[in-house]
Formats: C-alpha cells, sequence, structure tokens
C-alpha cells in the first residue's frame, strides 16, 4: 500500500483516475495547480487506486493524502 | 564513446567455481581484461587493491574481501586502501573502491577504528583532486558505510546494503522492526536518503555504470563538431502544462547520460554525459515533478552535483525552466534558506566553463539561483518565448497596484488587472528587457542549440575549482 501525499500546497485542477483504476508507476492520478503551473501528481508504484482523498476544486496543503494505491 | 561491459563470456561449470564474492573476480569484471596490477599482497587483510584501465584510461581499485570476516576492515586492509588512494593522487587518476564490509574489525579494537578514520582522512585529501567512485555489492555498514558516502559518486547494486547501524540495533535501541533491504537498500536511499546516486538492477551492471563513469570522469575528450537535433516539438504549447524534460537532456547530449540520483529530488535533473564527445554535466529542471520549482532537496543534490564537476573540469550546461522556489512551512522549517544557499555558493564559486539557456521561463530568486549572469555563467542564451521576471506579471501587480486595483469594482477588476500587467510586462519584465541588460546574452532557435552550446564550451577556457566535493 502506498500513500499519495501533496508535496505542495495548491488547487487540485483535475481528476485524472477514479477508484478502481489500475495505474503504473509514472501514471497521472491527478493534477494540481500552484506557481501558475498544472502540476501532474504521478503514481510512484504500481497497483490499483484503492482511495481517492480529493475532488476538483479543493486546497490542499502540503502533507495532505491524495490517493492510496494497493 | 560508448562503454561496453567487459565481462568475458564463460561457460557456466566456471562461473560456478568461482566465488562470486572473490575480489579478484570483481576487480576482474570492472577493469578491461588483463589490465590488472595487484599493488596489494593477496592476504587475509580483507581489502585487495589494483591498478588497471578502463576502455584504456589508467584508474586504481580496491575490493573487500568479503570471504575473510565479512569483508571487515581491520589495520592491515585499510592500509591497503590508503596505499590506493596515494597511488591514484601520484598518478591524478580515478580511484574505485567496490564495497562488501560489515565495516570495522570488532577483533581489533580501536586499532581497527584509527585505521579505518585513516581511510577517510585519505579519501577526504584527495577529495576534489581525483575521481572517487564507490560500488555498494554487498552489506556496507558503519565505517564502510561512511567510506564510500565520502566519494563523490556512490553505485548501489540490488544486493547492496548501506548503513550505520543494522536492523538488530536499531531493534534494541529504537525497537523499530525493520530488515536490511527496506533500513539501507535500494529503495530508501534511490528515493528517500539521497545517499546513493545510481541504483542498478544486479552487480555487472553496477560495475558496468562504474566503468561508464570513470570514463566520463576520468577520459573528458575535447568538442568535435556536433549534428543538430530539433527540440521546438519538445514543449507543450501551454506554457502552464508540465513536461518531462529528459527527451531534452538526453537529445543534447550526443547519447543518454548517466543521470544521478534520477529518484531523489526528481524536480531537478543531474546527468553526466558528451556533447560533441567532451564530458559534460547537465543541470536541468523538471517541470514534471513540483512544476519544477526548487526546493531544499533539489538545491542541495545540485550544489553538490555543481562542485563535483567544477572540482574535475567538467563543463556545466544549464537547462532553466523554473517557476520559482517552492513556498510552505515545511519547506522553510526544512532549511530551504540554508540549503538553497549551497546552490548559489556554488554556481557562484564555480570556474568551470558554465552555459545556461532558459527554454521556458525562469522567475523570481530561482532565476538567480540557475547559473545566472550575475552568478558567472560563461553565456546565458535563451529560446525565443522565453520569460524572465521576479514574478509572473498578473501577481506582480497584485502586489505592486494593490490600492489602485481595491479601488475599482470587482467587475471592473479583471480588465483593470489585465491592463497593468501590461504595462509592467512593457517596463519591467520580458526577454527584451534582460537582453538590454546583458543578464541574457542572445536568442537562440531550439534546432541550433547543440551547436550553440558547444561551441561556447569548445571556445571558452579551460578551468577547474580549486576545492574539494564535501558529500553536500
Amino acid at each position: 500500500m502506498a500513500e499519495v501525499r501533496a508535496e505542495m500546497v495548491a488547487n487540485v485542477w483535475k481528476i485524472v483516475v477514479a477508484e478502481g483504476d489500475t495505474v503504473e508507476e509514472g501514471d497521472t492520478l491527478v493534477i494540481l495547480e500552484s506557481m501558475k503551473m498544472e502540476i501532474p501528481v504521478l503514481a510512484e508504484d504500481s497497483g490499483v487506486v484503492a482511495q481517492l482523498k480529493v475532488a476538483e476544486g479543493d486546497v490542499i496543503q502540503e502533507g495532505h493524502l491524495i490517493a492510496v494505491i494497493e | 564513446m560508448t562503454v561496453l561491459d567487459n565481462r568475458t563470456v564463460t561457460g557456466d561449470s566456471e562461473q560456478e567455481s568461482v566465488d562470486p564474492r572473490d575480489p579478484s573476480a570483481r576487480l576482474g569484471h570492472l577493469l578491461d581484461e588483463g589490465s590488472v596490477r595487484p599493488i596489494s599482497p593477496e592476504d587475509k587483510s580483507g581489502v585487495r587493491a589494483v591498478t588497471g584501465r578502463i576502455e584504456g584510461v589508467p584508474v586504481v581499485a580496491f575490493c573487500s574481501d568479503a570471504r575473510v570476516q565479512g569483508g571487515a576492515m581491520g589495520a592491515e586492509g585499510c592500509e591497503h586502501i590508503v596505499h590506493a588512494y596515494d597511488v591514484a593522487v601520484r598518478e591524478r587518476v580515478p580511484v574505485i573502491g567496490v564495497w562488501h564490509s560489515g565495516g570495522a574489525r570488532l577483533a581489533e579494537g580501536v586499532e581497527s577504528l584509527h585505521a579505518v578514520g585513516r581511510v577517510f582522512a585519505a579519501m577526504t585529501k584527495a577529495s576534489g583532486v581525483v575521481p572517487q567512485i564507490s560500488v555498494v555489492v554487498g552489506p556496507a555498514a558503519g565505517g564502510a558505510a561512511y567510506g564510500p558516502a565520502l566519494t563523490d559518486i556512490v553505485i548501489l547494486a540490488d544486493n547492496g546494503r548501506i548503513f550505520v547501524t543494522g536492523p538488530d540495533v536499531v531493534r534494541s535501541v529504537t525497537g523499530e522492526q525493520i530488515d536490511m533491504a527496506a533500513l539501507g537498500g535500494p529503495e530508501p536511499h534511490s528515493k528517500r536518503s539521497g545517499v546513493v546516486h545510481v541504483v542498478t538492477k544486479d552487480e555487472p551492471e553496477a560495475l558496468l555504470k562504474a566503468r561508464q563513469l570513470a570514463t566520463l570522469l576520468g577520459h573528458q575528450g575535447r568538442v568535435r563538431e556536433v549534428d543538430e537535433a530539433d527540440f521546438g516539438s519538445l514543449l507543450p504549447n501551454n506554457p502552464r502544462r508540465a513536461y518531462d524534460v529528459h527527451p531534452l537532456v538526453n537529445g543534447l547530449l550526443d547519447e543518454p547520460g548517466v543521470e544521478l540520483h534520477p529518484k531523489w529530488a526528481p524536480n531537478m535533473v543531474t546527468t553526466l554525459g558528451r556533447l560533441g564527445g567532451r564530458t559534460v554535466g547537465v543541470v536541468a529542471n523538471n517541470p514534471m515533478r513540483l512544476g519544477g520549482c526548487l526546493d531544499s532537496t533539489s538545491a542541495e543534490k545540485a550544489a553538490r552535483f555543481v562542485r563535483m564537476c567544477d572540482a574535475f573540469g567538467v563543463p556545466l550546461v544549464v537547462l532553466v525552466d523554473v517557476p520559482g522556489y517552492l513556498p510552505g512551512v515545511g519547506q522553510e522549517h526544512d532549511g530551504v534558506v540554508r540549503r538553497g544557499a549551497k546552490l548559489l555558493h556554488a554556481f557562484a564559486e564555480a570556474s568551470v566553463p558554465r552555459v545556461t539557456l532558459v527554454t521556458r521561463k525562469a522567475y523570481g530568486g530561482a532565476y538567480i539561483a540557475m547559473n545566472s549572469r550575475s552568478l558567472g555563467a560563461t553565456r546565458v542564451f535563451a529560446w525565443p518565448t522565453t520569460e524572465v521576471a521576479v514574478m509572473g506579471a498578473v501577481a506582480a501587480v497584485r502586489v505592486l497596484k494593490r490600492r489602485e486595483l481595491a479601488a475599482v469594482s470587482e467587475e471592473e477588476r479583471p480588465a483593470l488587472e489585465a491592463r497593468l500587467a501590461e504595462e509592467h510586462e512593457k517596463v519591467a519584465g520580458g526577454l527584451q528587457r534582460a537582453i538590454d541588460l546583458g543578464v541574457i546574452d542572445e536568442v537562440i532557435e531550439p534546432a541550433k542549440t547543440r551547436g550553440t552550446i558547444a561551441r561556447v564550451i569548445a571556445q571558452a577556457t579551460p578551468a577547474r575549482g580549486a576545492h574539494g566535493n564535501i558529500p553536500l
């Protein structure tokens, strides 16, 4: 099980995957918006998206849980 | 130059008859066939030291003998390592250590501690004088962990483990349950600790990487004519969109180089490779990770790389696409000021030729840190779509024109903001202003990138910094 956490304060701009999706290492899970940049959050491990803890439009803080991959 | 794996093809029966921990076998795989000459006796010291060649380049190498007390380091073995360093420094050739050792010999007590300390001192004295590469192929604990850590580049094979205190001690002192791989294997050291520069799938690949790196640092070559490559299509049309910088780094080089610390601080890419046949070090922001922002870890990673390249006379190519420093409480408390200062210091100190190319944007303090003109860049180029500013124009007018903006109604505000931003752009920002000031020398077409950078490096006066390479 791998937790994917936000590395910076950001707005959640776009959700790319859904719970239950199979992802490979390096796949984009969600796209954040911060520092005038669209910042993809990538899967660090391959697996299934067990939980998705953010919605589009959310403002998240550094360390905020974004997804859990199993 | 393509560095080939030099393992000779042998039958299965012969492979089985040789103990894979035999240092002669390991050094034989590292060095060119027939080039190995011992400089230490075949004894029970736990260390074997030799001279040899890699692709014809002379080197000194030593290897733990894990068949004797698990490769533990005693007075005699440490003497062999210190001797190897003396030879390497005298001959001015790279030195490569192959590590598989439990640390200092317990039975020798303080005598072995003293001996291990002398190895550390020899390594530190050689720092910045000759390139030092470590290949960790088995456990490297305690003193054997700090040996590699003092060198310029650490390569970890799949079975390599690096830690100061092993799982048993960790468990007895802190109660934490962890195995050797999770404590000091490839996963933690490649992603979390930054102890290891290169992780490989097995021992032969680790020795091959050491060969490539020894050749890159030990035989740097001269710049020849280069072919152009078209990078125009690499950047997304939308300037806010992230992209992976690796195709640009690899396309700039003659062939993909050796990336150091690929998974640690991945928002900054540090790669050794060749441009026109000459070794260069590439430092690049990677917008795919953290938007390419600088943060404390990436600044520290790049600073160490810049200082290593400078110490060995390797010219630098700096590819800039940076929105700024990463904001946040975590960063400030993590010492982004102290650790970011290392990058400023490293670039400002560097005497090697160093060329900057701004590909898309350079904002704020991060603009300065990425080898700007003010820090002494040899040449600064920009692709035509580049933006340079303290911050984006809209963000800037929100600060500068706060009162003016507050005075109008909310409906009118976006239009006023856009007009003020445009005016601000004219006086304060933009590429033209940077060129007028001389902080960017020239705008170049992406399709002329390789030739332009190669020419600057070829024409620059070769130089190298007179300093060691402290493991920042």
